[in-house]
């Protein structure tokens, strides 16, 4: 998959774990806590839905920061 | 013998069900009556009643070649594995005293802790033994067992059962000891759910082992119906797990709780193994909307009250949705009432103190047994029990009145678009007022300002502050932009915050 490929994917999960939240606010650099709201709980529930939906498991216990560290890190690990 | 949470299960199967005051007693009857069952599973491998015995009894024979002898404080550290499970069994069983240490204590603690403690022998997982190699008492691994099996003690019900770590009723870090009858009769209460509960419940230690929620009422109790228990050494991990283990029955935390919501409704209840009929919600207060959206899956979540001093459970609700703000009902055999206002409880589920902390242990139980809670509670006519705050929580504002931050709280949780609030004391030009700090939802503000987001939170407050007494309105809102500091049970820290 291209970063792009895996962007848009990470956008469509987004939607589902952040219903409300407006897609035009994902962009590769938004904060994932100040930007799109994502606290400790929405959190564990977006590297599980990320999981599910790429096929892999996290190995890392560092927390994320932006969209493009999440995309990097999927980039890697699938 | 007819009570609220001995009517919740067939006649049949109370009739089975009895309390037995010590761990031996315990061990060696769920250890019989359900031999054949499976009993503990980590996916990989899985072991019924009858080996769990055998495995059980083979760990005592390690600790009996340590020079171990019944009295002596064992410490363990370890994940929420099977090894864990297995070794609080055979140390308590052995009549040795269990000290539970949470999983994500530092190495440093570790050691410090089995000073204090004065652990004569620490089991430790492998691998967290390069951190405690310093430790001042033998080390034995978790994963270890004897070659022969040596026979289980017998144990006097007052003799101490285990430590656990707890805030305590009224601030610092305790070590709160639980004597046999009071571990055992916090077992016999968490059997009582809706439903059948002997018939093979499948359930998932989430919570830890080191909290008396997670090891009483996650695990124990569940033992004692003859339910599978699998571990969960990784919280993720094991949820990714669900479809496979398909579980019937959880213990969590409303935080979790909510995760599980989210992915019900990602990926339909199939996700949850497709199964899970009961959810036993604890340690904070479980918000009536999640009880609902689980009710629509046909999943029931049970709210309870306990506290470490209690041996976990005193009372619980199985009428969540009809009584929403109520813990529910008082357990059996135990007395209760409120002394101005505070709830004081007497039994034998009731710990016997704080390890070498009189003083502590004087503030809370009384000579003659009385467990002082620190919480403030009230009862409905028809004798449902409410949590009205914490004692050492109430703000005394400088005319004298005492406010419980928890009562304003609740009154702002009503509101869907709030995720979390702290009600504090905070100085406005130079004078103490009350200030209430908000989380909203983020997606009940897509595309709003901070401006207009803070706005609606103003007409909020206004709103519920002409429905309060005047002592108790607030005069400042803080809309807060990052999470709130949380406790390890997701709870909103009062200390950090």
């Amino acid at each position: 998959m291209t970063q792009e490929e895996i962007y848009a994917k990470l956008q469509e999960i987004l939607k589902t774990v952040k219903p409300k939240l407006d897609p035009a606010r994902i962009s590769m650099d938004a904060a994932l806590t100040t930007d799109l709201g994502i606290d400790s709980l929405s959190m564990l529930l977006l590297s599980l839905a990320i999981e599910h939906e790429f096929g892999f498991q996290f190995q890392t216990q560092e927390p994320f920061k932006t969209v493009r560290e999440v995309v990097d890190y999927i980039e890697k690990a699938i | 013998m007819s009570h609220y949470f001995y009517d919740m299960i067939p006649a049949e199967e109370l009739a089975q069900l009895h309390y037995l005051p010590t761990v031996p007693e315990y061990l060696s009857w769920i250890v019989s009556k359900w031999a054949g069952r499976p009993a503990l599973s980590d996916t990989v491998n899985t072991y019924t009643y009858a080996q769990m015995g055998s495995r059980i009894a083979r760990r005592r024979t390690l600790l009996k070649e340590a020079g171990l002898q019944p009295g002596d404080h064992v410490a363990i550290f370890d994940k929420n594995s099977i090894d864990a499970l297995e070794s609080f069994l055979a140390v308590t069983s052995a009549g040795m005293v269990a000290i539970q240490l949470p999983a994500q204590l530092p190495a440093p603690a570790v050691i410090g802790c089995c000073a204090k403690f004065r652990a004569k022998a620490l089991i430790v997982r492998d691998e967290f033994r390069p951190g405690v190699e310093g430790a001042p008492c033998p080390l034995i691994s978790a994963s270890a067992l004897g070659e022969a099996e040596t026979p289980a003690a017998v144990v006097d019900k007052e003799s101490p059962a285990a430590i656990f770590f707890t805030g305590g009723t009224t601030g610092a870090p305790k070590g709160a000891v639980l004597p046999h009858r009071a571990l055992m009769r916090g077992t016999f209460n968490g059997c009582f759910a809706p439903g059948s509960q002997l018939s093979g419940h499948v359930t998932i230690g989430f919570l830890p082992l080191s909290h008396v929620f997670g090891l009483i009422c996650g695990t124990l109790s569940k033992l004692m119906c003859g339910a599978l228990w699998y571990s969960a050494e990784d919280m993720k991990a094991t949820i990714g797990k669900l479809p496979v283990i398909r579980p019937t029955v959880l213990v969590l935390v409303p935080g979790l709780v909510e995760v599980l919501v989210g992915l019900t409704k990602m990926y339909g209840p199939q996700f949850l193994g497709g199964r899970l009929n009961t959810i036993i919600s604890g340690a904070a207060n479980v918000p009536a909307k999640l009880i609902a959206e689980f009710k629509n899956f046909g999943i029931q979540v049970l709210a309870g009250y306990g506290m470490t001093e209690g041996a976990n459970l005193t009372a619980g609700n199985a009428e969540s949705l009809e009584r929403p703000t109520s813990v529910g009902k008082v357990y059996p055999e135990q007395e209760v009432k409120l002394v101005n206002g505070e709830i004081w409880f007497r039994g034998d589920n009731v710990f016997s103190g704080y390890y070498g902390d009189p003083e502590q242990t004087a503030a809370t139980l009384t000579e003659d047994g009385w467990l002082k809670t620190g919480d403030l509670g009230r009862f409905d006519e028809d004798g449902y029990l409410y949590i009205v705050g914490r004692i050492k929580n109430i703000i005394v504002l400088p005319s004298g009145e005492n406010v419980s931050p928890e009562s304003i709280e609740e009154a702002f949780y009503q509101c869907p678009a709030l995720r979390d609030c702290l009600v504090k004391e905070v100085e406005e030009d130079g004078k103490p007022v009350l200030a209430i700090e908000i989380l909203p939802r983020a997606e009940a503000f897509e595309g709003k300002t901070p401006e207009e987001i803070e706005a609606f939170f103003k007409k909020l407050a206004e709103d519920i502050n002409a429905t309060l007494p005047t002592t108790h309105r607030v005069s400042k809102v803080i809309v807060r932009k990052e999470d709130f500091k949380r406790t390890g049970s997701l709870k909103v820290s009062r200390k950090d915050n």
